[in-house]
């Protein structure tokens, strides 16, 4: 019988009891005794430079103890002050130039919130304009730019060569390019086109980013909710000038994220500050200045697709343009790692993709569940979709005959495995009715189906560590630098390493993110923790399980091969010692611990500069498909989602449950990206940037009917067959929803989101076109 | 930061709004906060109507329930006497923002506010309803067709507050509430509409679709729904003049106000059917 | 002006010192040290700093502290483990990081309290204002119908 707490057991969430009650403390929850709080002052301008920073009257306010400027941080720190994941090019605070409205330019610090808050509009800075470059086409044009210079970092070698390149607002530019699409394009017989839009959006966690920060014996410690902690001990080890071992981060479990905790947010600030000041001190942003933390990506995608006379797939041309405001964060990488799979998970003789990543005048947007993916499947789902209607073919069935196939090789050269796109398309076909008729309706609620699939590479190459200390009293204690976020990491760690052990899981700790004493991890984002970190704990718990079967053989007197662990403890044919009694023979003291360690590391084979092919560029794939019956008012333009069915390959649910919730949250979340979720800029200028205006889904926007569909092709390298699933669920709601509205009432929609708006203008140009 | 005055007695609030400076009302307090915060609101003195007994009655008179400014939003939607005495506005307040907000936002408050988005105005504009605004120089009465006067302006005087808004019992007809969102389905609304048919009149009071809440009439007479509802269109056209912003442009807000009013008569006209 | 107001939180008095601006939401979090109180938007719309003030609920960051001299406050760790809505968002996984269930939480047992036997569009229209970004909807709507069932079995 299957042991709810181990792989494949559906057991609960560490400590749900306390997360209801709300007894589960995060960062901000912390008491921090003496601290400075710091509030910062904004820019008001898209693209400025910086005259003169006026801070006198905020320091002659009562309780202020200090505003620092980015001049004078840059005194103290130099360019180390510019960092970045892939581009070192964002300062903690604007130095000689402001790059977009709301970017932090001097910090005030003061004896509470309150009064730093108050503090910040008593600072003024005289402004020298310089002109704006408010979105791609200002951009592309190219006559006025964002940075004078490219500075790549050195996290990432192989943007070494963009070092110094000037007058350009493209960071980095991804080329793919298999056979002579060009060509095959015009001698197909059938093309659709298509010029997307997918919109800048935010993420939202209701959790607000906070980080304390302080000296201690001449070390930088600090406590900030991050999912990268390595990476930020790293980043402020830099800027700092300091070893690794002089600075300190931990972590507390966050309250959500979605890759907006991540690389560098509020902790290069407070890092400085408090090695500046000698004090400690506390950031928090409110909501509105956590919309301008970070953003996703808006993407423009203009692209093709080809079929010849016998609807085969000839060639995919997609030109895709990332919009990553003033700062690159890891949009370099989101612009490679998306255009990649800019054709979809289809078998096509050619494909050409160039995805370029763009400095404009605004918040800097980065990681966003789902890399740039979902910008880009928003454009190869709604092609096929095209195509197949332009070829009177069945939307699924057309996709279903071109879907790559176990050990089929993708347009970038790498092979699939463990991506089972057509048991995902075929479960969500069948769970949403698209073999049974359509009430279509014949008034003014018009109904529809829809269909899509979606294909992203898993964060290659990266580094897993774990330690495992297994105590005398049959319990464990595990040290990952994985951050419990919410989506179950801790649970399901623990349940790789029970199954190995043959334990109670519920007898397992998982220590939060302290770089002090948790292994490097790389970070804990894009869906990789499954599978990485995962691995590097199944193989610390087999060493673990090594050494207790070596103390087993001693205690019989048999070789390791006789003894076996099991629940009741070390078993030697009819004898059994319990563990707790083994560990305690052989120490001879109660409490004391065995301790293990294990690494696991993924490689990748970098593409081809000229080609962008790579035969592994990627550890693993995640395939997913998304089904959806939906209706239209085309009074109102308003879309009802009546059902909605997420399928994903997760080679190996290790907790079902947890699966589906991460199935059903991205789910969730991509519906109001599809629907109604965006950051409306007017020349640079956030508008909506409060929970007044920003739309996220609430509980009356969930579909009727919502059927997660766990598919399971085992990976043969994943801990028990597994792999991620955090961002399987997102990837192609937009589309579905798109090609259903598509079926109910025969408009093609290419901008995101689908407001009612643009739904009742797409109809009313339809029917002026028709008339 | 402004001073919060507490005052215990109408006479002693309507007394602090002339004497201090730069005052302002503190009813329920949610809108009030989000300005605050929003850093918009500019008031050095609140004069806090929490302390003050009976604001918060409900006190049933002859055809009129008189409601306090400080009965809240939550109460208007689940009072008896409310639903009894007028089914529509209870319906409105019911549909404003979501129950936390309904629990501490006043009714007073909401209409003081003068928010050309909310729900409640449209109801209390068909019903022919009552501000009653009090000062120093003591309570006239100001009929709410006459109430909204321009973008987030009310005819309320500086020195004034609202001590009571009455309602006239809805009369034998049928009356409808219908709003609808452009963007989430729990957003502000981008348009809503209260229609309330009696006797031969069609009256309708419109949300979100111009710079203050509008109320139109016409005449319904042996008008069956699709007359009624071409009778309706025609006589809100006049009156659409919507604000474009993220929820959708001047274009779509028009056209959403049309179905939004289309929705409501044809509600109205079912139920005069089954009346 | 600092003045002292008693609130009463989760059945214990609390004397507390608040300026007339003071939210209501600060002087749990920082005074009585009630953190399911927690802020994510301050403007009302998420709902995870609701509380319940005479079991009515409350956005806590838009309540003025003072207004609540006296009042009983109660706040999720206020309720008990074996409480029929606690157990059932436990049993039902209704919770991802958890940050805004509290808030649901409350907001429930506000919706039971009134109307013991709600249908799911009156669960829905209870929870209208809150915000899970994780998703946990369907979890949640089916935590109240398993509390409410609970509460009060047919």
């Amino acid at each position: 019988m299957l042991e709810q707490g181990w792989v494949g057991g559906r057991r609960a969430r560490f400590d749900t009891a306390g997360r209801v009650r709300g007894l589960v403390s995060h960062v901000g929850d912390q008491p921090v005794g003496a601290a400075a709080h710091v509030a910062v002052h904004r820019s008001t301008q898209p693209h400025a430079l910086i005259g003169a920073v006026h801070t006198e009257d905020a320091l002659a306010m009562p309780g202020v103890y200090a505003v620092l400027t980015g001049a004078d941080l840059y005194k103290q720190f130099g360019d180390r002050l510019l960092t970045g994941p892939a581009f070192a090019d964002q300062p903690a605070l604007a130095h000689e130039k402001v790059r977009y409205v709301g970017e932090p330019v001097a910090a005030v610090l003061a004896a509470d919130l309150a009064t730093a808050r108050a503090a910040t509009d008593a600072v003024w800075v005289d402004y020298d304009e310089l002109p704006p470059v408010y979105d791609l086409a200002d951009a592309l044009e190219g006559s006025a730019f964002v940075h004078d210079e490219l500075k790549p970092s050195s996290v990432f070698g192989d943007l070494r060569h963009l070092r110094g390149v000037r007058d350009t607002n493209v960071n980095y530019t991804y080329t793919l390019r298999h056979g002579d699409a060009q060509a095959a394009r015009e001698a197909g017989a059938h093309t659709v086109t298509g010029e997307f839009w997918a919109p800048p959006t935010h993420h939202v966690p209701i959790e607000l980013p906070c980080t304390i920060a302080w000296v201690d014996a001449g070390r930088l410690e600090m406590l900030t909710t991050t999912q990268t902690p390595s990476y930020v001990r790293q980043t402020i080890a830099d800027l700092l000038d300091l070893p690794l071992s002089r600075v300190r981060v931990t972590t507390r479990p966050l309250g959500g994220s979605f890759g907006a905790k991540m690389y560098d947010r509020l902790e290069p600030l407070a890092a400085a500050l408090a090695w500046t000041t000698g004090r400690k001190v506390r950031l928090v942003a409110s909501r509105e200045e956590a919309f301008l933390l970070t953003t996703r990506h808006g993407a423009a995608v203009t692209s093709s697709l080809t079929a010849d006379a016998e609807g085969n797939l000839v060639s995919s041309i997609a030109d895709v343009r990332y919009d990553t405001g003033a700062y690159a964060d890891v949009g370099p990488r989101i612009t490679a790692k998306s255009g990649m799979v800019t054709p979809g998970p289809y078998r096509i003789d050619t494909a050409h993709v160039r995805s370029r990543c763009v400095y404009t005048n605004k918040p800097s947007a980065g990681p966003f569940r789902g890399f740039g993916v979902p910008q880009v499947t928003w454009s190869h789902e709604s092609l096929i979709d095209e195509l197949a209607h332009r070829l009177g073919e069945d939307p699924y069935a057309f996709r279903r005959r071109h879907l790559l196939r176990e050990g089929d090789e993708a347009p970038m050269g790498t092979r699939m495995h463990s991506a089972d796109f057509v048991t995902c398309l075929d479960s969500v076909a069948n769970a949403i009715g698209w073999f049974e008729p359509l009430e279509r309706g014949s008034g003014r609620i018009r109904r529809g189906r829809g269909v899509a699939v979606g294909v992203k590479a898993v964060l290659t190459p990266t580094i897993a560590n774990a330690v495992l200390q297994f105590n005398q009293d049959a319990s464990a204690t595990l040290l990952i630098s994985t951050v419990d976020m919410g989506q179950g990491s801790d649970t399901i760690m623990a349940q790789i390493a029970a199954d190995v052990l043959a334990m109670n899981s519920e007898r397992i700790h998982v220590v939060r993110a302290d770089t002090d004493a948790t292994p490097y991890d790389t970070i804990t984002a894009g869906s990789r923790s499954t599978y990485h970190t995962g691995n590097a704990v199944r193989r610390v718990a087999q060493a673990m399980r090594d050494k207790l079967i070596a103390l087993g053989a001693q205690h019989f007197e048999v070789a390791e091969a006789d003894v076996e662990l099991t629940p009741e403890g070390l078993r030697s044919g009819e004898r059994t010692v319990p563990v707790a009694e083994l560990v305690h023979g052989h120490f001879g003291a109660r409490g004391a611990t065995l301790t293990a360690e294990a690494n696991f590391t993924t490689s990748w084979a970098p593409y081809d500069k000229e080609t962008g092919r790579s035969e592994k560029v990627t550890e693993h794939w995640f395939a997913g498909a998304i089904g959806v019956q939906l209706t239209v008012d085309t009074a109102t333009g308003r879309v009802h989602l009546e059902h909605l069915a997420v399928a994903g390959d997760v080679g190996r649910a290790i907790n079902p449950a947890l699966v589906e919730q991460q199935l059903t949250g991205a789910a969730i979340m991509g519906i109001g990206h599809a629907l109604f979720d965006q950051l409306v800029l007017d020349q640079g200028q956030l508008v909506n940037g409060t929970l007044l205006d920003y739309q996220l889904p609430s509980i009356r926007d969930l579909p009727d009917k919502l059927t997660p569909i766990v598919v399971e092709s085992p990976h043969d390298d994943g801990p028990f067959g597994a792999k991620g699933v955090g961002e399987t669920g997102i990837l192609g709601i937009a589309p579905a929803i798109a090609n259903a509205v598509r079926d109910a009432v025969g408009v093609r929609l290419t901008t995101l989101p689908l407001t009612p708006e643009s739904i009742v203008t797409a109809l009313e140009n339809k029917q002026e076109e028709e008339s | 930061m402004p001073t919060l005055h507490r005052p215990d007695t109408l006479d002693e609030a309507v007394e602090l709004l002339s004497t201090v400076d730069n005052p302002m009302v503190y009813g329920g307090g949610t809108a009030i906060q989000i300005l605050i915060k929003q850093g918009i609101l500019f008031a050095d003195n609140f004069v806090d109507l929490a302390g003050i007994p009976g604001l918060r009655e409900i006190t049933p008179g002859a055809g009129v329930l008189t409601v306090g400014p400080m009965v809240s939003v939550r109460r208007m939607e689940t009072d008896q006497r409310v639903r009894a005495h007028a089914p529509l506005a209870a319906e409105a307040y019911h549909q404003v923002a979501n129950p936390r907000v309904r629990n501490t936002a006043s009714a007073g408050g909401n209409i003081a506010h003068g928010d050309y988005r909310l729900d409640p105005p449209t109801a209390l504009l068909v019903l022919d309803a009552t501000v009653l605004a009090s000062s120093v120089r003591g309570t006239r009465e100001i009929p709410v067709r006459e109430f909204f006067v321009d973008f987030q302006e009310t005819a309320i005087e500086h020195d004034e507050l609202v001590s009571g808004i009455r309602i006239p019992a809805q009369p034998p007809g049928a009356g409808r509430f219908v709003k609808n969102s452009s963007l989430g389905e729990n957003d502000w609304p981008c348009a809503s509409a209260s229609v309330l048919v009696t006797g031969s009149t069609m009256h309708i009071g419109l949300g979100a679709v111009a710079p203050t809440p509008r109320y139109v009439a016409c005449d319904a007479t042996g008008l069956d729904d699709q007359g009624a509802v071409d009778a309706a269109l025609a006589a809100i056209e006049p009156e659409l003049d919507p604000i474009p912003d993220v929820r959708g442009g001047v274009a779509y807000k028009r056209r959403l106000a049309r179905a939004t009013v289309e929705d409501a008569v044809r509600a109205a006209w079912k139920d005069l059917q089954h009346a | 002006m600092t003045v002292r107001i008693t609130l009463k939180v989760n059945g214990v008095d609390h004397r507390v010192a608040v300026e007339d601006d003071t939210l209501l939401l600060d002087v749990l979090r920082e005074q009585v040290g009630t953190t399911s109180v927690r802020e994510g938007c301050g403007v009302g719309a998420c709902g995870a700093c609701t509380v319940l003030s005479g079991g009515s609920s409350v956005s806590s960051c838009l309540a003025l502290a003072r207004r609540y001299d006296g009042a009983e406050i109660t706040t999720a760790e206020g309720l008990d483990e074996n409480d029929a809505v606690v157990s059932s968002f436990v049993e039902c996984g209704a919770a991802q990081c958890g940050y805004c269930i509290p808030g649901f939480v409350l907001m429930s047992t506000e919706l039971l309290t009134d109307n013991p036997r709600p249908t799911e569009q009156e669960i829905t229209d209870h929870l209208e204002g809150n915000i899970c970004r994780c998703g946990t909807y369907p979890e949640i709507r089916r935590a109240v119908a398993t509390a409410a069932q609970r509460r009060s079995p047919a």
